[in-house]
């Protein structure tokens, strides 16, 4: 009976990847997977609830009520920020397991090296987390990268101990300290702008500490869904790397960006008002907006819908390009625009919309910055050179809604700004689009 | 015990590989609900804490561990399932 509720669990999991593979159908993967994760953990108890003791169900109501609350509360520019907390709870709860199940029991050598590799991965993937949240909140900066990376040397190594060493519970808890350090320190050496990296890696690290969970107590289930979660996480990660031109390595590697390294130019831009934008705007036929993080920290979605509206309603083309890593997380423009009621088919990736920019009559950049730097397509001793870019620079006319000159993440001048086509409106995102559109009341 | 345990590798290898064939085919709108489901479905180490709970024995400090556990891999669960819940509701009115 188990094994078949465990393997309609399975089937389920599976299912649910499936039917999430098109936004229309998206919900309803969700509740697939809710449904998987409701039989899989049934089946653990065994058709024996009497086995468990108040405390464990106290625990598990209360902390459930608590994940809802939390859920409920959050705002979608915060989401980063609890997909990270999230995730390190994940590890921590499979880095916790498998210390109980190594200083508990006597297990065979084999599933030692699996108990200790799960435990590391775990509180790893819970210390660096925390940091990566805190650094997503703001709180941390830049750490000594030297530390760093002497102990990420020593990391690998502290996995063989056990070869060598009889386990005992001091050994273990030197472990679990190392791997904790080695989180904070790894994560803390990594700038804001290379969060979607490693938000997407340390999700896939705490599936592959959820799978090595499952070989130790012998769950096929857990086995599964780890692998499938673990997956996941890579893809979104190597997906990141791309779009950066960047290795894994590198972005972990850390200490880049965040400091300004030339931020000189030729001639002073051409800024313009809200009024000529308004102006600018009412005589296009298309419009592209390309949204960054300005937007999200400026929590102008709420003024784009309405821009969006306004154009619309004058029969002017709007879509959006949204680059892979613009953001703090893999496909956090999207949620933000989806949040304001902005149709996902308006949204738009970079392969699909590079080659419309050529025919489009304003292109306006909204707090993105280094995503659309035409350096990375030129200049060879560039820190970006070859990532790519939205080539908004060959758009009729190009409008900059930003708040000063300012390098972004990459440190360096982004020559767009003083293109011929280009206009600076300096303004806070949100700040800038709400003038737009009282000025078009004017028009 | 041999035949057992490369039969879980392969599962383990089957696993990995459909999931990196399903998931490769998500588009990067929804990427982010991507992230807070599969970051809910990790949760599932929930099912080795339920597990060993009833076997850790007189220790109260293991016991303690297990219960924490239990509390981030249920938070991770029910938390993880109920914002992808609410963002996916915003791609759905769209459609």
């Amino acid at each position: 009976m188990i094994e078949i509720i465990l393997l309609v669990s399975s089937v389920l999991f599976i299912f649910a990847l499936k039917l999430f593979g098109r936004p229309s159908t998206a919900h309803r993967a969700n509740t697939f997977a809710m449904l998987a994760m409701g039989l899989a953990v049934f089946s653990a108890f065994n058709f024996d609830f009497s086995k468990y003791d108040s405390a464990f169900y106290i625990t598990i109501v209360v902390s459930g009520l608590l994940g809802v609350l939390i859920s409920k509360r959050v705002q979608m520019t915060q989401m980063p920020e609890l997909v990270g907390l999230f995730n390190g709870f994940g590890g921590g709860a499979s880095g916790a397991i498998a210390y109980v199940e190594l200083s508990g029991n006597s297990l065979p050598l084999s599933d030692v090296f699996v108990a200790i590799f799960s435990m590391v991965i775990g509180v790893f993937t819970f210390s660096g987390s925390l940091v990566a949240v805190m650094k997503l909140r703001g709180k941390l900066n830049n750490f000594n990268k030297k530390l760093a990376d002497i102990f990420s040397v020593f990391l690998p190594t502290i996995i063989v101990i056990p070869a060598v060493l009889e386990m005992d519970d001091l050994l273990i808890e030197f472990i679990i300290l190392v791997a904790l350090i080695a989180g904070i320190i790894r994560v803390a050496v990594i700038g804001g702008a290379d969060m979607p990296v490693v938000i997407a890696f340390l999700n896939s690290l705490s599936g592959i500490a959820a799978m090595s969970a499952g070989f130790i107590v012998n769950s096929i289930i857990l086995i599964v869904a780890g692998a499938l979660v673990g997956a996941s996480g890579i893809i979104l990660t190597l997906l990141m790397c791309a779009a950066m031109n960047r290795t894994l390595l590198d972005v972990l590697k850390g200490g880049f960006g965040g400091t300004a390294i030339n931020n000189e130019y030729e001639k002073d831009p051409i800024s313009t008002s809200p009024e000529d934008v308004a102006i600018q705007l009412s005589y296009a036929e298309s419009v592209v907006i390309v949204p960054g993080y300005g937007m999200a920290v400026a929590q102008a979605q709420a003024a784009v819908k309405e821009l969006t509206n306004t154009l619309k309603d004058k029969n002017i083309e709007v879509k959006f390009a949204i680059h892979p890593v613009a953001g703090r997380m893999p496909g956090h423009m999207n949620v933000l625009l989806a949040e304001v009621d902005i149709d996902y088919e308006d949204m738009f990736t970079l392969e699909d919309i590079n080659s419309e920019f050529s025919s489009t009559d304003v292109v306006i950049v909204l707090g993105a910055n280094d995503v659309v730097n035409p350096l990375a397509r030129t200049d060879e001793d560039s820190p970006i050179y070859g990532m790519p870019i939205l080539d908004v620079d060959i758009a009729k006319q190009v409008i900059v809604i930003k708040r000063s000159m300012s390098p972004g993440y990459a440190g360096i001048a982004n020559p767009l700004f003083i293109n011929d086509n280009a206009k600076m409106l300096f303004a806070d995102a949100k700040e800038g689009l709400e003038n737009i559109i009282k000025s078009f009341e004017l028009v | 015990m041999e035949a057992t345990f490369l039969l879980t590798l392969l599962i383990t290898f089957l696993a990995s590989f459909i999931g990196y064939e399903l998931i490769s085919k998500i588009p990067q709108t929804l990427h982010t609900p991507l992230m807070s489901g599969s970051n809910a479905i990790s949760g599932i180490t929930l099912i080795a804490a339920i597990l060993i709970y009833p076997e850790v024995g007189e220790s109260q400090l293991l016991k303690i561990i297990v219960l924490i556990a239990i509390a981030f891999a249920t938070l991770n669960i029910v938390g993880g399932f109920s914002v992808t819940g609410r963002i996916l509701e915003m791609f759905k009115k769209n459609d």
